[in-house]
């Protein structure tokens, strides 16, 4: 490079000053080619900004102007860019690689030009300058230097502003972003509803930036609503589109909708606003805290979980249906899920922000490890479960990044007081009944006076199950204490129905060839307990014979 | 990484992972392919929800024309995926081979 004649220091000085103070590149570009014009004193100039991604070179206009692209190592402009040289062309109409397009369009006849590559302090090419048609003559050697100088200071310049522009940018998103969360966590519910021999509890976890869960636990008309949503995708869209799929259920429960329903309308209305490739997985379910019922359609969420408490085992329910929003339906094509929920029974719903969690050698949480904290802590009040199990996942990745939502659902029927244990269902149990029955007594501090009605009752009960139950399917025995006595209950699994309380009564009085065999036990039964009560649950088939046996006050004997 | 092409007969041959940073290369060749067809998944180790998205547009497309994409040797654990996320419902999904 050429050295600069001292004389022309001073103007570049000053439009180097001018440089500093856009933040805007609209501004910055036509500072640069003022400054151009000025220190090369011509009538014309460009500038072109490299397109990385696009490999092209940019000329913006006026904003409602759609910018001229280029590809780079074509024409003067592309070569510049490809070679990263300076290229002065004395006469342009006499260079192949001049493209007389632009004169055309803008009625202007180029003679000389200089093209320099713009590149900035870290060797990158952000564009490229085009002085052109100097007053007098041809571009020299020194304007060759002035103009290489100039060319640097600019591409530094024009750099700073691309980077503030996409710091801006990035903070505009953010903000966007911050906005949609708060939208999303507004709608989550701010108390748990509080319901005699139930613990309700549901909790979210924001990753970082980005995910779309949502979960509610409300008392509605139609029962408990228990709802856990996870749209796909990230950024503003999900956790947009999932906090409109809850206003939509609430609206639809509140306007007298069964879950069916409500499942079916909000997916066809999801189905219409969503983009074609967008969905959300989602569990909805009702609570009868009666009838001790949850029914749920899922549509593409899964696993759902189910603790038995009363064996210790899982059942894993799977869904019913395709994501919400994934396509339009008539009907659903599965009816729904219905679970019993028995005495400290926990339902877990998670999101697979949960499931997926993965440790920094990209080893996920996984459903067992989820079982594992599910059945430690069961007994644990649910808000202390979901504590547990987000403890778990943290204790496991070992601070690697949270990378999705979190969200959990829990629901437990309480545990009703006293112990309960299974037996096979054969005869010979009827000595493991007894030795369980009196360990119950001793160890629930119930009023021995009872035991000789429960034994019988319970064996009486127990050898109906064995002669005209299936065999196989496990029967549990389950005693509590109550005042002055105790509570049994027998459940028998995978039952036919056959309620006990209503075999026919037999008649004592009449001749034995016209008795029943089976009636007497069960007459006795009626005669011995105080209370006997029959429920069969259809959709899990299921028996459960309860009764009770209380002593009037002080007495010992046989009530009855 | 994640390869799709037409093999033998204009089946779709799928391989590799199609996670959310491949779906927009799938989505861009599935968008130009018409009429009902064949996705062989035999090669096809990998599917997230960005990827099932995928699947989701194109089979909503073929639908619009009456016709719709068949999904051919899945493994068991994609199977499981499809069973899991209830896609199982949009897509035919040819039976496993009795292993």
């Amino acid at each position: 490079m050429s050295t600069l004649p001292a004389r022309n220091l001073e103007p570049i000085l000053a439009v180097v000053a001018k440089l500093a103070a856009p933040f805007d590149l609209t501004t910055m570009l036509s500072e640069v080619v003022d400054a151009a014009k000025q220190v090369l004193k011509v009538a014309r100039g460009t500038v072109w900004l490299y397109d990385r991604e696009a490999d092209e070179l940019v000329l913006r206009f006026a904003e409602d102007i759609p910018p001229l692209r280029i590809p780079a190592g074509t024409g003067l402009v592309g070569s510049c860019a490809r070679t990263r040289k300076l290229i002065n062309v004395p006469d342009c109409y006499s260079d192949p690689r001049f493209d007389p397009a632009m004169d055309k369009r803008l009625g202007f006849r180029t003679r000389c030009m200089l093209t320099l590559p713009l590149i900035d302090h870290r060797d990158e090419l952000v564009g490229v300058m085009q002085v052109l048609n100097k007053p007098e003559g041809v571009f020299d050697a020194s304007d060759e230097a002035l103009a290489t100088v100039l060319a640097a200071q600019c591409a530094v310049a024009l750099q700073r502003v691309r980077m503030t522009e996409a710091l801006i940018q990035g903070e505009k998103m953010r903000q966007q972003l911050e906005m949609a969360r708060v939208v999303q966590m507004s709608t989550l519910p701010a108390a748990m509803p509080q319901l005699a021999g139930y613990d309700l509890f549901g909790t979210f976890r924001p990753a970082d930036l980005t995910g779309g869960d949502t979960f509610d636990v409300a008392l509605i008309d139609q029962g408990v609503l228990l709802v856990l949503g996870d749209a796909t995708g990230h950024g503003i869209g999900p956790a947009l589109s999932v906090t409109q799929m809850q206003a939509m259920l609430r609206m639809a429960f509140r306007m007298g909708a069964d879950l069916e329903t409500a499942f079916v309308q909000v997916n066809n209305q999801l189905a219409e606003v969503l983009p074609g490739d967008r969905f959300i997985t989602a569990f909805i379910g009702l609570l009868d805290t009666a009838a001790h019922r949850v029914r749920f359609h899922s549509g593409g969420q899964g696993p759902i979980l189910h603790y038995k408490a009363g064996t210790g085992a899982y059942i894993h329910h799977m869904p019913t249906s395709f994501p919400l929003a994934a396509m339009a339906m008539r009907r659903l094509e599965e009816p729904a899920v219905a679970l019993q929920m028995d005495p400290g029974d926990v339902l877990a719903v998670v999101s697979d922000g949960i499931f997926e969690y993965r440790d920094a050698a990209g080893v996920e949480f996984g459903e067992r490890r989820l079982l594992d904290v599910v059945r430690a802590h069961h007994k644990a009040s649910m808000a202390e479960l979901a504590a547990r199990i987000f403890e778990a996942v943290a204790e496991f990745s070992r601070g690697a990044p949270q990378e999705d939502d979190m969200t959990i659902v829990l629901v437990k029927r309480s545990a009703r007081p006293g112990v309960s244990r299974s037996f096979r269902r054969r005869l010979e149990a009827i000595e493991d009944i007894v030795a369980f029955t009196a360990e119950a007594f001793a160890s629930e501090g119930i009023e021995a006076g009872a035991r000789p009605a429960v034994d019988l009752a319970l064996e009486e009960l127990f050898t109906n199950v064995v002669k005209y139950g299936k065999s196989g399917a496990n029967v549990t025995v389950e005693i509590a204490r109550v005042a002055g006595g105790a509570e049994v209950t027998l459940v028998e699994d995978d039952a036919e129905r056959f309620d006990p309380t209503r075999a026919p009564v037999i008649d004592t009085k009449a001749p034995l060839e016209e008795r029943h065999p089976g009636g007497l036990g069960l007459h006795l039964v009626h005669k011995l307990v105080d209370a006997i009560e029959y429920r069969y649950l259809d959709e899990i088939r299921q028996g459960r014979t309860s009764f009770r046996k209380t002593m009037a006050d002080g007495q010992k004997g046989d009530k009855k | 990484m994640l390869a799709i092409d037409f093999g033998a007969e204009g089946v779709v041959v799928i391989s590799g992972r199609l996670d959310a940073a491949q779906s927009p290369a799938a989505q861009a060749f599935l968008d130009a392919v018409n009429g009902p067809f064949v996705l062989d998944c035999t090669r096809l180790e990998y599917i997230s929800s960005a990827g099932l998205g995928v699947l989701l547009k194109t089979q909503k497309r073929l639908m619009a024309s009456n016709a719709r994409l068949k999904l051919t040797g899945l493994s068991r654990h994609l199977r499981d995926i499809f069973q899991y996320s209830g896609f199982d419902r949009i897509f035919e999904i040819e039976p496993a081979d009795p292993e």
